[in-house]
C-alpha cells in the first residue's frame, strides 16, 4: 500500500478533531433554529453568537460586522453585489487572476451596466499598486482583489492598495478565502470595508463561510426571505458549521505564527529538492511574498495531468494547473496573466501543504516526483532532440 | 475521474516508450483543443507491423493510449492500421471516460499517417 499524502489543502483541508468535536452536539441535542423564541431555539443561537465572537474577536471588529453564508463564492457574491446594488451603477477595479467567484460575478454586473477595470499583474501575479491609482475614476464605486492567489500563493500588498483605496474614499473588498487564518489580516489597518472568508481552507467544514461588512458600508440583500443576519443573508443559519468555523478560527489564532513558519520551511524544502533532481522546473509566484504552504510549479513539455496521474498512483494529491475538461485544455489564466509561456504554463502543478504534512511526506513527495518527470520527458516527443541521428524522416501528420 | 485498470497499468508501464533508429514509417496525430500529440514510428517487414514506438505530450490516457496503441499495431498490416479506428484504441485501454476519448482519437490520428507514411516510402498507395 503507497503512503498517502495530501498536498491540496489550497482545494480544502480535514476538519480539525477538535472542531468536529465542537460541531457534533449541534446535529442532535442543541438542533433547534437558532430564530425560535424557544429555549431550543436559544441554545442554537448561542452556539452560533459564540462563533460569531470567535471570528470577530479575531479579526478585531464587531460581531455586528459578520455575516454568515455558506461558502466563499457566496461571500463573494454578497459583497460585489450587494454594493453594486446599493449603490446602483459606476465602476469597479479588480485583478486579472481573481477566482472565478469575483472575475464572473464582476462580468455579469458589466452585463448589467457596470464597468469594469481588470488590473495586470507581474512575473510574480502581484497587483502594482501605482497601476491601482491609476485606474481610480470619480466614479469608481468598489475595488475586490484577493489577498493571495490560491494558485500561486502570492501575497498582494493589501495594506498599500487600502490606503490608495481609503484615501479615494472607494470601498476596499478583499477575497480572503486563501489568506483568512493562514497569515495575520488587520482589517483596519489595510482599510478593508469587505472581506470575504471560508470555514474548510482552515480546517472547518464545508458549506459555511462569512463576510466581514464594516458598519457604514452601503450594502443591499442579493438574497430576499427571513430577518436573518441582520437583514443581510435570509436563510436559516447552518448553525453546526457555523460553529465548526469559529472553532476552527479559535484554533487558528493559536497555531497560525507557528504553523505557518514550519510550512514555509517545508515548502521551500520541496522546492529545493524538485529543483536538485530536475532540470526543466520553474517556481511559480512570489519567492518570499507567499502563502506559507503553497508551491506551484512548472515542468517543461509536461502536460500537468501527466503529473497529476503520476502523483496520484504514487497516494500522492496535489492539483493540475492546466486541466483538460471535455477534451479541452487550457493553461492557468493565472499563469497566462503572470506571462508565462505555454511550454511551462501547461506543466504546473500546485502542491498546497497543510497542518498533516510531515517532513517525511515530503521527502516522499520528492522522491516520486524526481523519477516521475524523467519517465515522462522520455516520452514527450517535445522535450529532447528529434528524431535521433539517421533517420530523419519526413513525419506524417493529421489533426483533429 | 476513474480510469481502467488496463489503463492505468500502460500509464505505469509504458510499453515501447521513446523514439526508433530509422523507422520505416513516422506518424503524428494532433488533438489541437487540449494539445495533446502522439507520434509513432513504425518498423515494418512484409507489408506488416514489427515493431512500433511511441512519443508522447498530453494526459495520462494520452500517454496510455500511446502504450497500448504499439501493442496493437505490431502485427497489423499496414493496409489495415491505415485504416484503423479510435474504438480499437479504446477496447485496448480497457475503455475511456467521455471527457477522455481524444485520446484515443490522438492515436489513431498518429498510428493512421505512421502507417501512410510507410506505405508512402514502400510506393504503396
Amino acid at each position: 500500500m503507497n503512503r498517502r499524502v495530501y498536498l491540496d489543502h489550497n482545494a480544502s483541508t480535514p476538519v480539525h478533531p477538535e472542531v468536529l468535536q465542537a460541531m457534533l452536539p449541534y446535529f442532535s441535542e442543541l438542533f433547534g433554529n437558532p430564530s425560535s423564541v424557544h429555549g431550543f431555539g436559544r441554545e442554537a443561537r448561542d452556539g452560533m453568537d459564540t462563533a460569531r465572537q470567535q471570528i470577530a474577536g479575531f479579526l478585531k471588529v464587531s460581531k455586528d460586522e459578520i455575516v454568515f453564508t455558506s461558502g466563499g463564492t457566496e461571500s463573494d457574491n454578497l459583497g460585489i453585489k450587494g454594493l453594486a446594488a446599493a449603490l446602483g451603477s459606476g465602476h469597479i477595479i479588480t485583478s486579472q487572476i481573481e477566482h472565478h467567484a469575483v472575475l464572473r460575478t464582476v462580468q455579469t454586473l458589466e452585463e448589467q451596466g457596470f464597468t469594469a477595470t481588470y488590473l495586470p499583474v507581474d512575473a510574480y501575479g502581484m497587483v502594482n499598486p501605482d497601476d491601482l491609482r491609476k485606474a481610480l475614476r470619480a466614479d469608481t464605486i468598489l475595488v475586490s482583489l484577493m489577498g493571495a492567489n490560491s494558485e500561486v500563493g502570492t501575497l498582494q500588498p493589501i495594506r498599500e492598495i487600502g490606503r490608495i483605496t481609503r484615501e479615494a474614499g472607494v470601498p476596499f473588498h478583499v477575497d480572503g478565502v486563501q489568506t483568512f487564518g493562514k497569515v495575520p489580516i488587520d482589517v483596519d489597518a489595510s482599510g478593508i470595508d469587505l472581506l470575504s472568508f471560508s470555514g474548510h481552507k482552515i480546517y472547518g467544514p464545508k458549506g459555511v463561510a462569512g463576510l466581514f461588512i464594516r458598519k457604514g458600508t452601503k450594502m443591499a440583500s442579493i438574497q430576499h426571505g427571513g430577518e436573518h443576519e441582520r437583514r443581510r443573508r435570509a436563510g436559516t443559519e447552518n448553525v453546526a458549521g457555523i460553529v465548526g468555523l469559529g472553532k476552527a478560527v479559535e484554533i487558528r489564532s493559536r497555531d497560525m505564527a507557528v504553523e505557518g513558519a514550519r510550512l514555509t520551511a517545508l515548502r521551500d524544502r520541496l522546492w529545493e529538492g524538485v529543483r536538485a533532481g530536475v532540470a526543466e522546473v520553474r517556481l511559480n509566484g512570489h519567492p518570499t511574498e507567499r502563502l506559507p504552504g503553497t508551491c506551484n510549479l512548472c515542468f517543461r513539455n509536461i502536460e500537468s495531468e501527466s503529473i497529476v496521474l503520476g502523483l496520484d498512483l504514487k497516494g500522492i494529491g496535489v492539483s493540475a494547473g492546466s486541466a483538460c475538461t471535455s477534451g479541452n485544455v487550457e493553461p492557468s489564466y493565472v499563469l497566462v496573466a503572470m506571462g508565462l509561456p505555454l511550454d511551462w504554463a501547461m506543466g504546473s502543478v500546485r502542491c498546497s501543504l497543510g497542518r498533516g504534512t510531515t517532513a517525511e511526506d515530503i521527502e516522499y513527495v520528492i522522491e516520486s516526483v524526481v523519477p516521475l518527470v524523467a519517465k515522462l520527458k522520455t516520452q514527450s516527443p517535445v522535450a529532447g532532440s528529434l528524431p535521433v541521428v539517421g533517420s530523419s524522416p519526413a513525419v506524417g501528420s493529421s489533426k483533429v | 475521474m476513474r480510469y481502467s485498470d488496463t489503463l492505468i497499468d500502460h500509464f505505469r508501464n509504458p510499453r515501447n516508450s521513446g523514439m526508433m533508429r530509422e523507422p520505416d514509417g513516422v506518424g503524428e496525430g494532433e488533438y489541437a483543443q487540449c494539445m495533446d500529440l502522439a507520434r509513432f514510428y513504425l518498423r515494418v517487414r512484409d507489408g506488416r507491423v514489427e515493431e512500433a514506438r511511441f512519443q508522447a505530450y498530453g494526459c495520462g490516457p494520452t500517454l496510455a493510449a500511446c502504450s497500448a496503441g504499439t501493442e496493437v499495431a505490431a502485427g497489423t498490416a499496414l493496409e489495415a492500421l491505415a485504416e484503423i479506428e479510435e474504438g480499437r484504441i479504446e477496447a485496448a485501454v480497457g475503455g475511456l471516460p467521455p471527457e477522455r476519448r481524444h485520446a484515443a482519437e490522438v492515436v489513431a490520428l498518429a498510428l493512421r499517417a505512421a502507417a501512410r507514411d510507410a506505405m508512402a516510402r514502400r510506393g504503396v498507395h
